[in-house]
């Protein structure tokens, strides 16, 4: 999984049929600190990312993001392999604590 | 998956069988992601009847192939879904000097593929 932080929503009504429904949003990919004494805030890096989300994160948040079959079986707990997602949003970060060595 | 542009359309009349009929589309990922095979352009199937100039969402690898109805066909990249607009919360972007841009352009200086393979992005 990758940390990010959402930034936004992308609108689309002519989807493929498996993704009807579903919420996109664009993350923006965060990296761990490499200097000594990390705050835990990471660092941007300025590359978005399109990934479904089914736990309705808001906009600033900070998440998880899984990727290709970890994120499908996030989309559908089930593991039905029909689903059109190579990208996810399966954790909502509340804190988290960075520390270097 | 990543937000592109559709710049071109390509035409083979000699190619796979199973990629009969279907329209395959140059797309131009937008300048702050790179995908991960290092490559400016990606060539994804699509089933949606996107053209040029239209903005797209395309997933890779096996979703891509189910895109088509199985997971046999020789593809990796697909049009998922065709963007209607995108709301960007200006206060979640990280760098206030440099505003979220939407242009296919070149890559800002410094920014490097997510670690896909190698998990360093995590």
């Amino acid at each position: 999984m990758i940390r990010g932080r959402i930034i936004g929503e992308v609108w689309a009504t002519r989807k493929h049929p498996a993704m009807a429904g579903r919420k996109l949003v664009m993350v923006e990919v965060i990296r761990a600190a490499e200097q000594e004494g990390g705050s835990g805030r990471g660092v941007p890096t300025g590359e978005v990312v399109v990934a479904i989300d089914t736990l309705d994160a808001a906009p600033g948040q900070e998440v998880l993001v899984s990727w290709g079959s970890g994120a499908r079986n996030a989309v559908s707990p089930r593991g039905r392999g029909t689903v059109l997602a190579d990208a996810a949003v399966s954790v909502v970060l509340a804190e988290v604590f960075e520390k270097t060595w | 998956m990543f937000l592109g542009r559709v710049v071109g359309t390509v035409w083979a009349t000699r190619k796979d069988t199973r990629l009969d009929g279907q329209k395959l589309l140059v797309v131009r990922p937008y300048g702050w992601y790179l995908p991960p095979h290092d490559a400016a352009h990606v060539v994804a199937v699509d089933r949606l009847d996107a053209g040029v100039g239209d903005d797209v969402v395309v997933t890779f690898g096996t979703p891509a192939r189910w895109s088509l109805g199985g997971r046999n066909y020789p593809v990796e990249a697909a049009v998922c879904a065709v963007v209607d607009r995108t709301e960007v919360d200006p206060a979640a972007w990280s760098d206030p000097d440099a505003p979220f841009c939407f242009e296919p352009g070149p890559l800002p200086k410094g920014v490097t593929p997510p670690g896909w393979k190698t998990g360093e992005g995590a």
